[in-house]
């Protein structure tokens, strides 16, 4: 309603804008991002036919190396660089969908326990003390056996296991703001708790939040890969890194390449979004800013 | 001379732009001399003691001038001498004694490790401790050597303190605000304590303060900052008696006294620049807010005067000006007939604690005990107390933040001790509460307009935005801010205008009752009055009743017609202000207007 020339979030926006973790890692997952979309397009061959006489031939620039394969082929004769393309498809699926699940999920369950306190706060903290008490590969492992093979399934099993890294630390966050007299002011201004919770409590934990979920979708990759490579994600015929992964351990001295690009392909993603998580929390948190502030004033 | 100060200028980079955060500052400290240093927050007090110490913020640098300790420039010495020199020869006691004190070692370890720096034989250290402890008057040195510093209370952490710093028999003591983090009963007694020691030990001592009143006590010679510029120095008597800068007259007739007529405080406008501001500021940094000022000031800095001997001012003839009438203050004492709008009836409030894993209680925490008070239309009620005595307490009762254990509360005629949906809203429709701090009052995320009309925003649907808009522009110019402040964020704000939207915000809905807890503890005195004055404004205006919560006598006898004075979570006192000033009752209530420095230099002070 009133003119906003300059507003914190904007300023933070501008901030993020100029930060060259954010700018370098967003330039990555855009890349990233633009070639899961046109996969179909670019990859030069079928990720999953398979040519018996061309197995495990090394990437261009070495010598045996056939023009059809740019990166080289498996044990089965697959093209490499396909399957690596394809592979990211189901990276960027699974990060994108399963951070954000489990960001929904986790920054409820942190509101209402931050918030209301009592019986409710305990009952969420002792559930995550619970739930992080399992390894979390194990979990999944286990979850996964129930549910069966599958990428949506891997994102529900994300969703279900990580859900707990946002609602401790935002939780917490949630406890600071809540003791702010700003909190008490709008009560007693008439807000209700929702009201209270949306319009104060939120934009006050959002920063952190999107910080949080950036750094998760880099974990989301490391899991699905994880859980790829002992076989329990996606069905057979989809390609993965970390199935690519599997199937390059058995000949991995014969051909290091195949084991070498997914884990690069891997690196490079998990890096782009932690690094887009540091530079936005550099720039989004308003204590680390005024930190900064004061010390040049 | 101790400490010889000439033309000392302190500059830092702001906003690609060098500043001279502190300009031409001179003064000399004699040996065993009290040197006040009066001035504002921001007016860079604590940055003489900072560029001694060397813990000035980085980019702050000397860049003229020179402070001159026993024929070594401290601007320039090298960091071995100035190490030597440190923590034996100079000596400073800090502002928050709790936090100058590592609460993982006891009060033995500290004295231990002073002393070794001190090359004292570790056969001695122990006892030299407790003589050292002993001498600032703490029961039993031998215990508290063993004891932690969270054990310890406010004062007590300050006397281990004062201790150490006297006990390399120092040349010169820097004392940062030794008192402000204190309750005022304990302020006096640590202000004595500290000049005693210094009388004791024949110490030159830089007394840093923003109270011109405790700096005229305390020291010898006084002399006032502003904006980093030193505007007036002379002998302490005279400084606060006849204060000839503009400024300084300013400031004294900024504070509320404790005796004699109340006339209305001269509140000036706007507030001390900050370092970015100064850039813009050539000439007489006061000049923008001096009520005396000509166009000529804001172009020349006007060079120190002689007016006395050892008095000087940095002012121009013209600035001598007459300041400002100020006329008395009618305090509209409301008939004791008139139906009261709040009776707060016997009121408890209790804390039980939780129980511990084996179900025991905690003994109960009695915070409020039996209180009892109205509150009329139109009546500016004062709630006195020190930390603990349970003060804000009854304001939370008061607002429906608290549930009272015992009691009543009956607000127009309707009871509304409980808190249900229904009390709420009747609450909420009448009274409005205005927080002590500020900056934890209003959220950074959101514009001053859409802050002060919060109360409407409640109520979803049923104000339109231009309706919000024409409210949020009437409550800036009831409050006194400018309307451009509609879409800043509160952190582009100062103290005092923070604390006008704070007060917006309560008005927004019209209440008929307001409670100010505590609301101009953290202002500095020119800002504060302006807030107090705004507040008789509010009254006068509105007639609008306030339950007014505050730990100062003398602002409490500024605005309030009534007060009661709480101790212990009690009752100790009431009655009309002129009452209780004029012969008060109970020990704690003489306690506190003893604990104050009186208006009166002559007045011994603090009382024996």
């Amino acid at each position: 309603m009133m003119p906003t020339p300059a507003t914190p979030l904007r300023q933070a926006a501008r901030r993020a804008a100029r930060d060259p973790a954010v700018v370098a890692g967003t330039i990555l997952l855009t890349l990233l991002a633009v070639v899961a979309l046109l996969a179909p397009w670019l990859a030069p061959n079928d990720p999953q036919a398979q040519d018996l006489l061309s197995t495990l031939l090394p990437p261009r620039w070495l010598s045996g190396s056939d023009a059809r394969f740019p990166l080289g082929t498996d044990t089965l004769g697959r093209c490499t660089l396909s399957r690596l393309i394809f592979g990211g498809r189901v990276a960027i699926h699974v990060a994108v969908l399963a951070a954000t699940g489990a960001m929904l999920l986790g920054t409820t369950l942190a509101l209402v326990a931050g918030y209301f306190g009592g019986i409710v706060d305990r009952l969420v903290s002792r559930c995550i003390d619970v739930w992080m008490s399992f390894p979390p590969v194990v979990l999944a492992m286990i979850l996964l056996v129930g549910l069966g093979a599958g990428v949506n399934k891997v994102v529900l099993a994300i969703v279900l296991i990580d859900w707990t890294r946002f609602t401790r630390v935002i939780r917490s966050e949630v406890l600071i703001v809540r003791r702010r007299d700003y909190i008490t002011a709008a009560r007693l201004a008439g807000a209700s708790h929702i009201q209270v919770l949306w319009r104060e409590v939120l934009p006050a934990i959002l920063p952190l939040t999107i910080t949080l979920l950036s750094i998760e979708m880099g974990i989301a990759v490391i899991v699905e890969a994880i859980l790829s490579f002992v076989g329990l994600s996606v069905e057979p015929d989809v390609a993965a890194w970390g199935v690519l992964i599997a199937d390059a351990r058995q000949t991995m001295h014969q051909s290091p390449w195949g084991i070498l690009f997914p884990v690069t392909a891997i690196f490079v993603t998990v890096l782009a979004f932690n690094l887009v998580g540091t530079g936005l929390r550099r720039s989004l948190d308003a204590r680390l800013v005024t930190a900064r502030v004061d010390a040049t004033a | 001379m101790i400490l010889s100060v000439r033309g000392l200028t302190v500059s830092a980079p702001i906003d690609g732009q060098t500043v001279e955060i502190l300009r031409d500052i001179d003064f000399d400290i004699g040996a065993g001399r009290v040197l006040g240093l009066v001035g504002e927050s921001g007016a860079g007090k604590s940055m003489i003691g900072h560029i001694i110490a060397r813990t000035q913020p980085a980019g702050f640098a000397v860049s003229r001038g020179s402070l001159v300790y026993d024929g070594c420039d401290l601007a320039h010495a090298d960091a071995r001498t100035l190490r030597a020199l440190l923590g034996d020869r100079i000596t400073f006691i800090p502002q928050e004694p709790l936090s100058a004190l590592n609460p993982l070692r006891s009060i033995g370890v500290h004295c231990d490790e002073h002393l070794a720096r001190l090359d004292v034989p570790r056969s001695d250290r122990r006892r030299r401790s407790v003589a050292a402890l002993s001498k600032v008057r703490l029961a039993d040195p031998e215990r508290l050597l063993d004891r932690y510093p969270f054990e310890l209370s406010g004062g007590m952490s300050q006397r281990v303190l004062i201790a150490l710093a006297f006990a390399s028999n120092p040349a010169l003591v820097i004392a940062d605000e030794p008192t402000t983090a204190l309750d005022v009963s304990t302020q006096a007694t640590i202000a004595n304590l500290i000049r005693r020691m210094q009388r004791d030990h024949g110490t030159a001592l830089l007394f840093i303060t923003h109270d011109l009143r405790l700096a005229a006590h305390v020291a010898d010679d006084v002399m006032v900052l502003y904006a980093g510029e030193l505007v007036e120095r002379g002998p302490a008597r005279r400084v606060l008696e006849t204060p000839q800068h503009p400024y300084t007259r300013a400031l004294k007739a900024a504070i509320p006294s404790l005796r004699g007529p109340i006339r209305r405080l001269l509140a000036l406008p706007e507030h001390m620049p900050g370092p970015a501001q100064l850039a813009r500021l050539p000439g007489c940094r006061f000049a923008p807010r001096c009520p005396v000022r000509d166009a000529t000031c804001a172009g020349a800095i006007s060079a120190l005067r002689e007016i006395a001997p050892r008095h000087v001012v940095r002012a121009k003839q013209a600035c001598e000006a007459t300041m400002p009438e100020r006329p008395p203050v009618d305090r509209m004492t409301v008939s004791a007939a008139a139906a009261p709008l709040l009776t707060v009836h016997s009121v408890s409030k209790t804390y039980n604690g939780t129980r511990d894993w084996r179900g025991r209680l905690p003994p109960p925490v009695e915070a409020v005990k039996k209180v009892s008070l109205t509150l009329r239309p139109g009546e500016i009620l004062g709630v006195v107390g020190e930390s603990g005595s349970g003060k804000s307490t009854l304001a939370r009762l008061v607002m429906g933040l608290e549930t009272a254990t015992q009691g009543s509360i009956t607000l127009e005629g309707e009871d509304i001790t409980r808190t249900s949906a229904r009390t709420r809203s009747i609450r909420l429709a009448a009274m409005q509460l205005v927080f002590q701090d500020p900056q934890s009052a209003l959220n950074p995320r959101r514009s001053v307009g859409s802050i002060v009309t919060q109360g409407m925003e409640a109520q979803g649907s049923r104000f339109t935005p231009e309706q919000r808009l024409a409210r949020a522009r009437e409550l800036l110019a009831e409050t006194g801010l400018p309307p451009d402040l509609l879409a800043r964020y509160p952190s582009q704000l100062s103290g005092g205008q923070k604390q006008r939207v704070n007060i917006g915000r309560a008005l927004c809905i019209t209440p008929r009752i307001m409670i100010a807890d505590e609301i101009v503890s953290g202002l500095d005195v020119s800002v504060q009055a302006q807030i107090l004055n705004l507040l008789l404004d509010l009254r006068e205006r509105r007639g609008i009743a306030v339950l007014f919560v505050s730990h100062d006598l003398a602002v409490v006898r500024y605005i309030c017609s009534r007060l009661i004075v709480m101790w212990r979570g009690e009752v100790v006192e009431s009655g009309e202000i002129e009452a209780v000033f004029a012969s008060p009752q109970h020990p704690f209530t003489r306690e506190l207007l003893a604990a104050a420095p009186p208006d009166d230099l002559g007045a011994p002070w603090p009382r024996p």
